[in-house]
């Protein structure tokens, strides 16, 4: 068995590899070449250095803070969205794994919203806001922290619900003899909350929190529907100012790819980050 | 247990969709995409397939620019097809995809021949991929040479339909208006200038349920100008269209191309801006504070007759006129003006110009670039061309083989050949020499926005239009050096 393995495995695993270096590797790389280049096309470049890099940040020898207002801005948005959507979704999760009638109902209710796809869900949003917002004479992109607490409402509505799931089978997963070891030392209901259930769901916390952290610094769609990026590019999460320099811009493509280098050397480093220190807390069951 | 089993894998089964439908979006884009891609491909191959007698000859790759007009360019290029053995191909790229679809097209190796310049800064963008096209027949035929994109010493692009845009109105609510006692205005003629036209507006919004009272009961009218939104779906109208006012006017000033531009403006005429734009806003029944909320639409409200004045240009005149939406008012009711800016109103004639343009890909083989210009004469020339261009398509061409049984039949188009047989000027499309249009834009609504909802003051409004001009000129320019 093994010696036939050992035989036939590029067979097994050259087109998974294959699909994985046109797919993934050979364009991640060479988009990281082009952010040195000035191009128009892919295959017409001309390399020119760090000059996209500046350009980030010096427009016409001027700070420019349109990448930075956006990182600070997509940073907030990312935590605050992370917080939210776990917390909402943890106890969501706990509420419908008590014995309550009609959980699966509630369950399936909560999910749905994951269903719809960002842009329209953000687009029917887009009219309950500015429905609401008209009677204060605003709308969503009145100020940037419209459109943030905007943001926030939906992304959170979409996620809470896919999060919910995850928590709900981690929830489950909890062995029981140990909730009832924990009920006969006499510990309190907020005392099983912390000190058993939480530890024992470290691993789908760090999911949890992982995938939230991740789409929050990724979002694009709801962003591009619901405020456009507006007032003024100030609502303009780091996904969408990427894609507005690339095409925005005339002759900017190598600064759109140089923001995007830097868009994934920092979401990378900061998920390896919150994957270690989550992943730290875990605990053997 | 089993029960829990089976719902735990119930739940797998929806997280599973789950992770589908979140990027069901972008998926059925990109599946829609691939379909329209794919049958354009099909018809390629059939075209293929057809040819008979192609010996050697160069192939024709239309990118084209308006999805609208895509079954017209199948049938031409099967037709050519048929008539001349040249394998011509004809993709259309998704409503405001043009520039990703090109982009990526021109990185293959059967890169489009034809693609679309919208205007100077675009001709900057694609300037090493921009055949010459001066000593082509197309250009000949041109009737109007300002209607070609000039950059680099070349002309990098010539028209293929021009357009007009001005102040669309509603006769029949005017001549109703008209006949009010202390009218502003003796009759629709006689509204020849930005004071007779505030006087008029101003004077209709005060008046409201009188008009409707004289209209009796044919229109019911709310506002004298449509509401002017500002989200970016209508944006472009104030940004772009009406920012043009100030430009050409200064361009003309200062004797530069008034579709080139200059490097620096001085805002010259951005007090008669402010007069036009607080007119919009005084005059219709829009809440100024919620301008940018997307929720507006100015073509329902004109179309209802609810709304006298509309600014936007012919290419509104079959979303008018043709039924489909149940618009009320008819091809009888409506007509267009000029856009009276307070500077030149006895000469001004309609805004006329364009943002289709074809380009001829340098980068193709020579026999590619033949058969392309051949192509192209053939479509402004050959019956079968003309005639999908002004009644399949319904186009104003800017040739003159376009005479006669193909001229335009729209009637804004023809009140704009009629002004400019009057002898007004026709006014030109100089936001076309807008840099970094997208950015410029956006700075210019951004602070009109806050002008007009109370937040901020038009001085950031002429900062964002005179400054930002300067600093996105120097931009394009930095961004254009080899």
């Amino acid at each position: 068995m093994s010696r036939t393995i050992k035989k036939y495995w590029p067979i097994f695993v050259a087109p998974t590899m294959a699909a994985f270096m046109i797919g993934f590797v050979i364009p991640f790389f060479y988009g990281i070449f082009l952010s040195f280049c000035k191009f128009t096309t892919v295959v017409d470049w001309k390399p020119v250095g760090l000059q996209n890099y500046t350009r980030i940040f010096f427009v016409n020898g001027k700070l420019d803070t349109t990448f930075l207002h956006s990182l600070w801005y997509t940073a907030l948005f990312a935590v605050v969205t992370l917080v939210i959507i776990n917390v909402v979704a943890f106890a969501i999760a706990l509420a419908l794994t008590k014995a309550i009638r009609g959980t699966n109902l509630f369950r399936t209710a909560f999910f749905l919203p994951n269903l719809i796809g960002g842009i329209v869900l953000s687009y029917v949003w887009l009219m309950i806001f500015n429905s609401a917002l008209a009677k204060y004479s605003m709308t969503i992109v009145s100020t940037q922290w419209t459109a943030f607490w905007g943001l926030v409402l939906v992304v959170s509505w979409q996620q809470i619900g896919y999060m919910m799931i995850i928590y709900i089978a981690g929830l489950q997963a909890i062995p029981e003899d140990v909730m009832e070891a924990a009920e006969i030392d006499g510990a309190t209901a907020w005392q099983k909350l912390w000190k058993v259930t939480i530890p024992m769901m470290m691993p789908s916390i760090t999911v949890c929190t992982f995938l939230a952290l991740t789409n929050g610094f990724k979002l694009f769609d709801q962003n591009l529907a619901l405020t456009g990026g507006n007032p003024g590019k100030m609502s303009q999460l780091l996904a969408l100012n990427i894609y507005d320099t690339m095409y925005g811009t005339t002759g900017w493509q190598g600064v759109g790819q140089a923001k995007a280098v830097i868009f994934f050397i920092l979401v990378a480093a900061l998920a390896l980050l919150q994957n270690r220190l989550t992943r730290s807390k875990e605990v053997q069951q | 247990m089993k029960k829990r089993q089976a719902m735990a894998l119930g739940m797998a089964a929806i997280m599973l969709t789950g992770c589908g439908a979140s990027s069901s979006a972008p998926a059925t884009t990109a599946a829609a995409g691939s379909s329209a891609a794919a049958s354009t491909e099909a018809a390629a191959e059939t075209t293929a397939a057809a040819k008979t007698e192609a010996s050697g000859s160069g192939k024709v790759y239309l990118l084209n620019f308006k999805p609208e007009t895509d079954e017209q360019w199948q049938e031409l290029a099967s037709t050519y097809n048929k008539q001349t053995g040249v394998e011509v191909n004809v993709l259309t790229a998704a409503d405001g995809q043009y520039n990703t679809t090109l982009q990526s097209e021109m990185a293959k190796t059967d890169a489009p021949t034809i693609f679309n310049i919208g205007n100077t800064s675009a001709a900057q963008t694609w300037d090493d991929y921009t055949y010459d096209l001066k000593d082509t027949d197309l250009y000949k035929h041109l009737t109007d040479k300002s209607l070609a994109v000039e950059y680099n010493g070349k002309v990098a692009a010539v028209a293929n339909c021009y357009e007009s845009y001005g102040i669309i109105y509603n006769k029949t609510i005017l001549d109703a208006y008209c006949g009010l006692p202390n009218a502003k205005a003796a009759s629709v003629e006689d509204i020849n200038s930005l004071d007779k036209l505030e006087a008029v507006a101003d004077d209709i919004n005060g008046r409201l349920d009188e008009l409707n009272k004289a209209l009796d009961g044919a229109f019911d009218v709310t506002e004298a100008f449509a509401s002017a939104g500002l989200d970016d779906g209508s944006s472009w109208r104030f940004s772009g269209h009406l920012a043009n006012m100030p430009l050409y006017y200064e361009f003309k000033d200062d004797g530069v191309d008034v579709t080139a531009g200059e490097a620096t403006i001085k805002g010259k005429y951005l007090d008669n801006y402010k007069r036009v734009w607080d007119m919009y806003v005084r005059d219709s029944a829009a809440d100024p504070k919620t301008l940018n909320s997307g929720a507006l639409n100015a073509e329902q409200e004109f179309g209802m007759g609810e709304a006298v004045f509309y600014q936007n240009g012919d290419w509104e005149w079959s979303a008018l006129t043709s039924g489909d939406n149940g618009y009320t008012v008819t091809e009888d009711d409506i007509d267009m003006m000029p856009i009276y800016f307070g500077v030149d109103d006895a000469n001004e004639g309609l805004c006329v110009g364009t943002e289709n343009h074809w380009a001829v890909n340098a980068k193709a083989p020579q026999e590619d670039i033949d058969a392309t210009l051949a192509f192209l004469d053939w479509v402004i020339t050959s019956d079968e061309g003309r005639d999908a261009i002004t009644n399949g398509m319904a186009l104003s061409a800017p040739f003159d083989t376009f005479e006669g049984e193909y001229a335009p039949t729209n009637k804004f188009a023809a009140t704009s050949a009629k002004l400019m047989k009057d002898g007004k000027t026709s006014v030109a499309w100089s936001f076309n020499a807008t840099p970094n249009v997208d950015d410029w834009r956006a700075d210019v609504v951004s602070a009109l926005t806050a002008y007009t909802d109370g937040s901020g003051n038009w001085d950031a409004v002429k900062t964002a239009f005179v400054d930002g001009w300067a600093s996105q000129w120097k931009l394009a320019e930095e961004a254009a050096k080899k």
